[in-house]
């Protein structure tokens, strides 16, 4: 097995280790147990940066020589990652262990999925003629860095709709995460969307073919664009404002996993 | 009707004011555009669950009669270019521009107004303050410090008032000094801001989005896309344009290929595909380029992709003698036999490569397959001439992609200006402080209309800072 597999399957279970750590935390309910929490998940972003470095190294011992975001089973990792990250960018208002808790889920299941499931192919691929472009990893990255502020709009978007005392963060609160996670994420989506543009230019000569990824991405940017707007020029507030930034996510998930399995189009990861 | 509620937007008082007003008012509205992006949402999901551009037996393959009916009746076997679409977009532009010009003019009417210092109440009730009292001063710091604040003032300050409260008050407009620009000063106080760039935020967004619209519908209205196929050493100078005819676009100038090349991984998948093209203006090459994906030729504003490729059969034929080659399609005749090459496969019922040939009996047509691997049928005699298929070549051939796209410049600055007004509007925050000598000191008050939570962090600084200094 190769180094950078034995690692990502470390980071799998450092994933299932913070969720048990956020059970400890809720059955003891001592700070420390967050600190200790947060710094597991330094840790975890650390293994699994290097998991990634190591994958790519990787590929140029095997001649194919490309960063590992070119696969579904990349992008799944890619994706776990990027929630990561979108969870230590926003610690400062993430203080409310049931978010990092369901974020963990969120990360361990995309490992998991990456490493379990019989229909991803899991070895190094090479390059296809179209996606041997320095757009590439600026593509990927901005995408999946919007993607994960998505998951954490949604979570908060979900708690909004649950009451449990002592766990749920308040009202007032997921509001606000909900809407800090959607500015990160909504430039993002935007700078996604716009590089996937530019790359299509030069890769097919038409920046925009109304590929079904490329729609749904739209469509996806449009449900933001519309929770902006709701939010800040129509005042929406509570429940209403939760489901559009669940719709959202919907259409996220859609975009990312529902365009491969159930339309086609020009993106290499339909399989 | 009255439409509007809200008191961000323009004309607030909708039924009094007529028909046109409301309509105007309607038009320019939130309401209009969740209304018009929802529509334009759920236009674009037909697109992508209904198969677009197909033929009339696909889509009665997989629908009724009806249904295929009332899909080309609708235009969703086209969805992006009906009809519908364009007037959505349309009406999307139209709401964007009303909405955002008229939101533009209240904002300069707003910004030429003078700044104004609000009185001291209005300060002290801010959520945000905190008093200097300079009367408690160290008389020991004034003269060091009136030095530094003589120099520091002469542009800045002409304050009256006492040493200790000019003291007071060049210290902290110096402490804010490097992130705070002084807007409006009166004897009494100043106004300091700071990110009122981001205020601009919205307006670059919106009409960034307004220009890549106008870039996307001059791409449509004066480019073109088409294709071109070359084999090796052939030239073309016109492009074919898809559709239910095809139509031949002259370049203004011809493309050449001097080679084609593909390549491949060890495990066999496609590595990169190379055509090196000259481009032929006037009768003179004036450029060559390995066209590959990823790394299109740009030559007069025509721009040539690597799309794909393929294969030709050439076949060497040996008539009476003769060696004579000839492609699909191609005729020949001898004698009396005239003969046609109908088409080529790979493998004919396994017995290796193979090429039907076309040929007049006696006035009637006849076929008779070539096949290269099977001796008795290698060579045959067709109206008494002998022919025998010497050999199969394959060419490649290079498919080349060729867009015209005056527009995609327009597209590409609405791009660049909408990334950079969503990371003013959206990281860059306007927060407003203001300085004033109050009864019991110098009061230093802010207020901020986003990121509140921060620049209460950041106003807990400047007010740590300050009293650090007073000690
Ligand atoms: C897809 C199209 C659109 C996009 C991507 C877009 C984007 C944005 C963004 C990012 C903001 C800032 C939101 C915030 O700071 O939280 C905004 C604000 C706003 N937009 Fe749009 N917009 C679009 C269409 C429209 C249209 C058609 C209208 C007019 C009818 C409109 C009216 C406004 C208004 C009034 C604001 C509030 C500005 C403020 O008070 O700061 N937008 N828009």
């Amino acid at each position: 097995m190769a180094w950078n597999d034995r690692i990502l399957g470390i980071v799998t279970l450092l994933y299932l280790f913070l969720f048990f750590i956020h059970i400890l935390y809720f059955a003891l309910r001592k700070e420390q147990i967050m600190k200790f929490m947060w710094v597991t998940l330094y840790v975890t972003l650390g293994l699994h940066t290097l998991g990634l470095l190591l994958r790519w190294v990787e590929s140029y011992k095997l001649g194919l020589g490309h960063a590992p975001l070119s696969n579904f089973y990349e992008s799944l990792i890619v994706y776990g990652w990027s929630v990561s990250i979108i969870l230590i960018v926003m610690k400062r208002h993430l203080s409310f262990p049931i978010i990092t808790l369901i974020a963990s889920l969120i990360s361990l299941f995309l490992m998991g999925y990456a490493s379990l499931s019989p229909s991803v192919q899991r070895h190094i691929q090479p390059l296809i003629p179209a996606l041997q472009s320095n757009w590439l990893h600026i593509h990927v990255i901005t995408c999946f860095m919007a993607y994960a502020s998505f998951v954490i709009s949604f979570i908060a978007g979900l708690l909004y709709l649950v009451t449990w005392k002592g766990i749920i963060p308040p009202r007032d609160t997921l509001d606000e995460i909900n809407y800090r996670s959607i500015i990160v994420g909504f430039p993002l989506l935007s700078a996604g969307i716009l590089t996937g543009a530019v790359w299509a230019h030069y890769a097919w000569g038409s920046y925009w073919s109304w590929d079904p990824k490329e729609t749904w991405s739209l469509i996806t940017w449009i449900i933001y664009a519309l929770y902006l707007h709701a939010r800040l020029v129509k005042g929406w507030k509570g429940k209403k404002i939760a489901l559009v930034s669940i719709l959202g996510f919907l259409s996220v998930i859609f975009t990312y996993f529902g365009v491969n399995f159930i339309l086609s189009g020009l993106h290499s990861y339909a399989t | 009707m009255s439409v509007i509620k809200n008191k961000f937007e323009g004309a607030d008082k909708g039924s009094s004011q007529g028909l046109s007003h409301s309509i105007y008012s309607f038009l320019a509205s939130i309401r209009f555009t969740v209304l018009l992006l929802s529509m334009i949402a759920v236009g674009s999901i037909f697109g992508t669950v209904i198969k677009q551009g197909g033929s009339a037996e696909e889509y009665l393959s997989l629908y009724s009669e009806n249904t295929y009916r009332l899909i080309t009746l609708l235009g969703l076997d086209d969805a992006y270019h009906s009809l519908w679409f364009y007037g959505l977009i349309m009406l999307f532009v139209v709401n964007l521009s009303l909405c955002t010009m008229g939101r533009f003019s209240r904002f300069i009417k707003d910004s030429k107004r003078r700044p104004h210092l609000p009185d001291e109440r209005t300060l002290l009730d801010m959520e945000m303050h905190f008093e200097m009292d300079f009367k408690a001063q160290d008389e020991m710091n004034y003269p060091a410090a009136s030095h530094e604040v003589s120099k520091a003032g002469q542009n800045r300050e002409n304050l009256l008032g006492t040493n200790s409260e000019v003291w007071t008050r060049g210290a902290i407009m110096r402490s804010l000094e490097g992130t705070y620009r002084c807007v409006y000063k009166e004897t009494e106080g100043a106004v300091l801001e700071k990110g009122s760039l981001s205020r601009y935020g919205v307006f670059v967004i919106h009409a960034s989005i307004i220009l890549i619209l106008t870039g996307g519908f001059a791409g449509t209205m004066l480019g073109y896309k088409g294709y071109m196929v070359l084999r090796k050493g052939e030239s073309k100078d016109q492009a074919l344009i898809r559709g239910a005819q095809e139509k031949a676009q002259p370049l203004g100038f011809a493309l050449k290929c001097k080679d084609f090349k593909v390549t491949f991984y060890p495990g066999g998948e496609p590595k990169d595909y190379v055509s090196t093209v000259e481009v032929i203006d006037n009768g003179r090459v004036v450029l060559e380029k390995k066209i590959r994906v990823n790394d299109p030729l740009s030559y007069k504003g025509i721009h040539v992709y690597q799309a794909s490729y393929g294969k030709t059969p050439t076949f060497l034929f040996n008539i009476d003698g003769e060696n004579v080659t000839l492609k699909e399609q191609d005729t020949y005749s001898k004698g009396d036999l005239l003969l046609m090459v109908v088409r080529f496969e790979n493998t004919v019922h396994n017995f290796g490569p193979g090429v039907l040939i076309a040929y007049l009996d006696n006035g009637e047509p006849k076929t008779s397959w070539f096949l290269r691997d099977v001796e008795r049928l290698r060579g045959k005699q067709l109206q008494g001439v002998n022919i025998r298929l010497e050999e199969i070549k394959e060419d490649l051939y290079t498919g080349l992609e060729i867009s015209r796209d005056p527009g995609v410049w327009i597209v590409w600055t609405g791009f660049a200006m909408i990334l950079f007004g969503l990371y003013i509007n959206f990281f860059m925050y306007h927060r407003k402080i203001y300085v004033r000598k109050g009864s019991k000191g110098i009061i230093v008050a802010g207020t901020a209309l986003k990121g509140r939570d921060a620049f209460k962090q950041e106003f807990a600084k400047i007010k740590g800072n300050l009293n650090g200094m007073e000690r």
